[in-house]
């Protein structure tokens, strides 16, 4: 079910620096997909880093740029749109 | 109003000096008795004779004006903020950050009575303020020390200069009596040389960024900088020792003063000479770095008596004791209050330390 | 699928930001700022214009992720020494960042001063009610009740006054072109786990509308309500929602003046 999903190209996509992220959750309440989550796992910095998944909760990203304004770490590097 | 009348008082010439060295921008609190700086330099500002002249602000607060100064400093332009002891203190703060950053700027203080609001007659008490960095953390800075109207003019000249070559705040501790004193000079000729400040905050246009910051959270590069201070002032102790010889070279007493009261001694040293008592003056032009070398060569050279004289409880002569190093006497003579010493007692102690006691019965009609 | 896809990239780097890690605690309304004035600072293509002051508390070493020309002012000094730069080099970009204490207690006299004389610089307030970088003492905004570490009882107004409301302050002031306040947290919603952005892209617009003000000669102060969860000692979301229900309605936001009408352009 996973590969049918992954399976399907993104709309839009976000980059996550793991690294600098410091868990504070702010990109995962304001996402209006839901298509960040924290991970399971820690970074170098002991945090629970923001990981983006294509297929949010409630839909695809759209590169609306939220999580990318609002991350005070400079974690988000990239919001990108596919082309067409 | 042309070109400035040359009978003015310290303060003026002083104002009038800065001009002439290129003075950019002034920012200043009134405090006396050093306001006519800001009001020569008020009626100054926008004259054509001043086109390098392109701020000046009365500031709302002695800290604010010394905040404009430091801000204006960090762009590379030559900068000026002038006080007296209670505006001295208040500057403290920035003049240590001033320091830790290592931006040029000069300051100026006239000292007046105190401690606390004291009056407006001269002393010489904020010595220690003045030349053992005065603010918070360890710095230093150079201090300069005029005599007269002339040389207040001329001290900003190289007070910039010093200022610029070791990017350090430079201090002109003049004190009330100069700063109000009326005199004939001939003022300096204006500075034309451009100094190079490749330091300077003037936005990172095609090259690295500059920032000048003080703070070092790092222990090992607070220690760095801390060392890199040290290391600065200890070059500025080596090579920038500045002073005055009167009649010092067959003295048997030297007297050490600066400011007004080397211009009491000055006139002492004439007086003792026509009655016989070898005696000198030694005037530190410099109070930091404090002239040591000078005073150490008068000690090989065999003077084994130094008075010295000040308008505080005794400050410079510290000063002094560490450059004799207990090879010589230094005995102190001071007067406190906004008061001058009179020449009679400066006389009466000078005969007292000399191998050739001179009698000064006249001495106060010499100070009359 | 074996056709190479292609993104197009909306938002990326800034030249302005150097990326050294911040010292911010997570989720901290500094950081949020800081990515805002290095998109409002490219945005103008002014990088190589711009001169930073930073002050002291969170926001002395804004100067480390500035990519900029910088000087960090003594305690409550920052709008000194930015007008003793602007009013030598009038073509640069002058702006810096101050805290509530920095800007409004200890160094209010320099704020009022610069602002009265109407200095064409930008200031950034991060008001998070709360002394911060010394470990969560009263600030002059703390909020009435507030629990501070020099407040152990809460914020007797009886005793220690009012909060302080510094862009009520500078509307008193004719010096001052543009006044803006910020509620720069997310915000919540009326869903439990949501949260709205729309501070952080206020505030992206106005920095670039200070930035406008500045260069057409007039002073710019822009507060931002921000939040402080480990001195406030809640959670990271708790801080938001605190905010959002105290924090607002003490200060309240909104466009306080704008003279030149940089906003309507």
């Amino acid at each position: 079910m996973i590969a049918a999903e992954e399976a399907r190209p993104p709309r839009a996509r976000v980059v996550v620096e793991a690294e600098r992220c410091k868990g504070c959750d702010l990109c995962v309440v304001v996402c209006p997909q839901r298509n960040l989550h924290l991970a399971t796992g820690f970074n170098r910095g002991g945090y629970h880093p923001a990981v983006f998944r294509y297929h949010g909760d409630r839909g695809d990203c759209t590169a609306c740029g939220l999580c990318y304004w609002v991350c005070p770490d400079f974690a988000i590097t990239e919001v990108a749109r596919l082309v067409p | 109003m042309s070109d400035p009348p040359e009978f003015l008082k310290g303060n003026e010439a002083l104002a009038y000096g800065a001009l002439r060295a290129g003075l950019t921008a002034f920012y200043g609190y009134p405090i006396t008795p050093s306001s006519e700086i800001p009001e020569t330099l008020a009626a100054a500002f926008g004259r054509p004779s001043y086109p390098r002249f392109r701020v000046f602000l009365q500031a709302a607060s002695e800290l604010e004006a010394i905040n404009l100064a430091i801000g204006s400093a960090a762009t590379g332009a030559r900068t000026m903020t002038a006080t007296s002891g209670p505006g001295f203190s208040l500057k403290q703060e920035g003049i240590s950050y001033a320091a830790a950053m290592e931006l040029p700027l000069l300051i100026v203080n006239v000292n007046r009575a105190g401690p606390g609001l004291g009056n407006l007659g001269p002393e010489q008490s904020d010595y220690f303020q003045a030349t053992r960095g005065g603010g918070h953390g360890g710095y230093r800075t150079i201090v300069l020390a005029p005599d007269s109207v002339a040389e207040m003019a001329r001290m900003p000249s190289l007070a910039f200069a010093l200022a610029f070559r070791y990017r350090t705040p430079v201090i002109v501790l003049a004190d009330a009596f100069l700063g109000q004193l009326k005199e004939d000079l001939e003022l300096p000729e204006v500075a034309a040389e451009a100094v190079e400040t490749p330091w300077a905050v003037t936005g990172a246009l095609g090259r690295e960024r500059h920032v000048l910051a003080s703070i070092h959270l790092e222990l090992a590069d607070q220690n760095r900088h801390s060392r890199h201070l040290q290391e600065k002032f200890a070059t500025i102790g080596r090579l920038e020792q500045r002073a005055e010889d009167v009649a010092t070279d067959d003295a048997d007493v030297v007297i050490v003063a600066y400011g007004i009261c080397a211009r009491i001694a000055r006139a002492a040293v004439v007086a003792l000479r026509d009655r016989g008592c070898k005696v000198g003056l030694l005037r530190p032009i410099s109070l930091a770095p404090f002239p040591r070398d000078r005073i150490d060569d008068l000690v090989l050279s065999g003077v084994r008596r130094f008075l010295v004289l000040e308008l505080n409880h005794g400050q410079m002569v510290d000063d002094v004791q560490l450059a004799v190093a207990g090879r010589a006497e230094v005995r102190s003579v001071t007067e406190v209050g906004g008061l001058l010493p009179s020449m009679a007692a400066l006389g009466a102690a000078v005969e007292s330390m000399s191998d050739r006691p001179a009698s000064f019965v006249d001495a106060e009609e010499v100070d009359a | 699928m074996s056709a190479v896809l292609r993104y197009e990239t909306k938002l990326g780097e800034l030249p302005t930001l150097t990326g050294t890690p911040t010292h911010y605690c997570a989720g901290c309304e500094h950081g949020t700022l800081t990515r805002l004035l290095a998109s409002a600072v490219d945005a103008r293509g002014a990088r190589e214009r711009a001169v930073l002051v930073s002050s002291v508390g969170c926001s002395v070493l804004a100067h480390e992720y500035l990519n900029l020309d910088a000087v960090q002012a003594p305690h409550g000094r920052a709008p000194a020494v930015m007008a003793g730069i602007k009013r030598v080099r009038p073509d640069l970009l002058v702006f810096g960042v101050q805290g509530d204490g920095d800007a409004v207690s200890i160094g209010l006299l320099e704020l009022m001063n610069a602002a009265n004389r109407g200095e064409p610089i930008s200031i950034f307030l991060v008001n998070n009610a709360i002394y911060g970088m010394t470990g969560g003492q009263m600030a002059p905004t703390t909020p009435p009740g507030m629990v501070t570490t020099t407040t152990p009882a809460g914020r007797d107004v009886a005793s220690t006054g009012r909060p302080i409301d510094a862009t009520k302050l500078l509307l008193g002031l004719e010096g001052p072109s543009y006044i803006r306040r910020v509620f720069l947290p997310v915000a919540p919603t009326s869903s439990p786990d949501t949260f709205n952005a729309r501070g952080a892209l206020e505030g992206e617009a106005a920095i670039r509308h200070a930035f406008e003000t500045q260069e057409r000669g007039g002073f710019s102060f822009v507060e931002f309500v921000s939040t402080c969860w480990v001195n406030w000692k809640v959670s990271i979301l708790e801080s938001k929602r605190y905010a959002a229900r105290v924090l607002a309605p003490l200060f309240p936001p909104g466009l306080y003046r704008d003279r030149f009408g940089v906003e309507g352009r």
